[in-house]
């Protein structure tokens, strides 16, 4: 039970170690919060190839912002909007190169998603629709602007609350709402222009 | 219930299953029921994504983290000399182009007054014009005992 004040104690010493530029500090930093940078910058960007090259980015961009870095929140949550803040940066460069285009799904892939969608308790989609839909909303996702996937990224993928986000975000709480609101509302738009040009 | 309030719950809720009155409105609104069945078709997909196994970082990640930041240490300091060199050039060659500039010009124009230097000359000149010659003829063999006074040509005697 005494174990988590004393590696918060450790994580502190570190942090304050990594900001008089102690490189092995901040080594052993990165150790500890490695797959959580790398799983928030994956879900956030969907790329596999990309997400560790990016996780390192954040790290270095981490090190030479440590000093701002005043131990009000923890250095978890102040790692994850250096995190949010880089991938919004890329999401935002990406876009104007990426291409655009919806993604082509069987018929009846289609008509197995919509009834587990009405039915989420009816029958189970198998993994080859599962991965169909995942491309789907990926490709959804994709198309979405950066402010959109950061959003939806960190409510619906990573399971963040509202106030989280917030915290994140350094918004308050009624704007993240108005944001995922319109976040939804845009994809469900964008669902809907694949429906009718099918 | 209208179909505008009832879309509007759902997009700021996003709940999984809508209270009694939104599925009476849905019951009786195709076009609701459109609008919830693409809601569900994103929610559920939101899951299958959430399920989606993430990447693991490579073995070493920390230890290329840390040779990275080493590497973009040297970059930054070479960057920075790149620039400092780069400003001490530019800031010679307008010193320079500046003395050229001033050797350059004409020395007389309509918005240039004389310099110091042909102020001094110009005196110097002046000088010399007004006073009388210092040495004229051969000097006198005095053995350099008192400074020889300059012939006086105004009295018309000679000694």
């Amino acid at each position: 039970m005494g174990s988590l004040p004393a590696q918060e104690a450790q994580e502190v010493q570190w942090v304050e170690r990594a900001q008089r530029g102690d490189r092995e500090a901040f080594g052993l930093l990165v150790e500890c919060y490695q797959r959580r940078v790398m799983s928030q910058v994956f879900r956030l960007v969907r790329r596999r190839d990309e997400a560790e090259d990016l996780a390192q980015e954040v790290f270095i961009k981490a090190f030479r912002a440590i000093r701002s870095y005043n131990f009000r929140s923890p250095f978890g949550a102040w790692l994850s909007r250096v995190a949010v803040n880089h991938c919004y940066d890329y999401l935002r460069k990406e876009r104007a190169s990426r291409i655009s285009y919806h993604w082509q799904m069987a018929e009846e892939s289609v008509r197995r998603i919509e009834a587990q969608a009405e039915n989420p308790q009816g029958s189970r989609l198998d993994p080859e629709q599962q991965a169909a839909l995942r491309d789907f909303v990926g490709k959804l996702l994709d198309r979405a602007p950066a402010e959109d996937r950061v959003v939806l990224g960190l409510k619906e993928l990573e399971g963040l609350s509202v106030e989280e986000i917030a915290e994140i975000l350094k918004l308050n709480r009624s704007t993240v709402k108005v944001r995922l609101h319109r976040a939804r509302k845009r994809m469900l738009e964008d669902l809907k222009r694949w429906r009718e040009g099918r | 219930m209208r179909c505008e309030e009832m879309r509007r719950m759902i997009l700021e809720d996003w709940p999984e299953e809508g209270p009694a009155a939104v599925r009476e409105h849905v019951a009786g609104c195709a076009e609701c029921r459109a609008y919830v069945r693409d809601f569900g078709v994103l929610r559920v997909g939101f899951r299958a994504l959430a399920a989606e196994p993430v990447p693991e970082p490579s073995w070493g990640f920390a230890t290329r983290v840390l040779r990275r930041l080493e590497e973009t240490r040297d970059e930054v300091s070479v960057e920075f000399l790149e620039r400092a060199g780069r400003r001490v050039v530019y800031a010679t060659c307008v010193l320079a182009l500046t003395l050229l500039l001033a050797l350059a010009l004409p020395s007389s124009g309509p918005l240039r007054g004389p310099t110091t230097a042909e102020l001094y000359l110009a005196q110097a000149e002046e000088v010399t014009a007004g006073s009388i010659p210092i040495f004229t003829g051969e000097l006198p063999s005095n053995n350099g005992a008192t400074p020889v006074a300059p012939q006086n040509s105004g009295t018309g005697k000679k000694p």
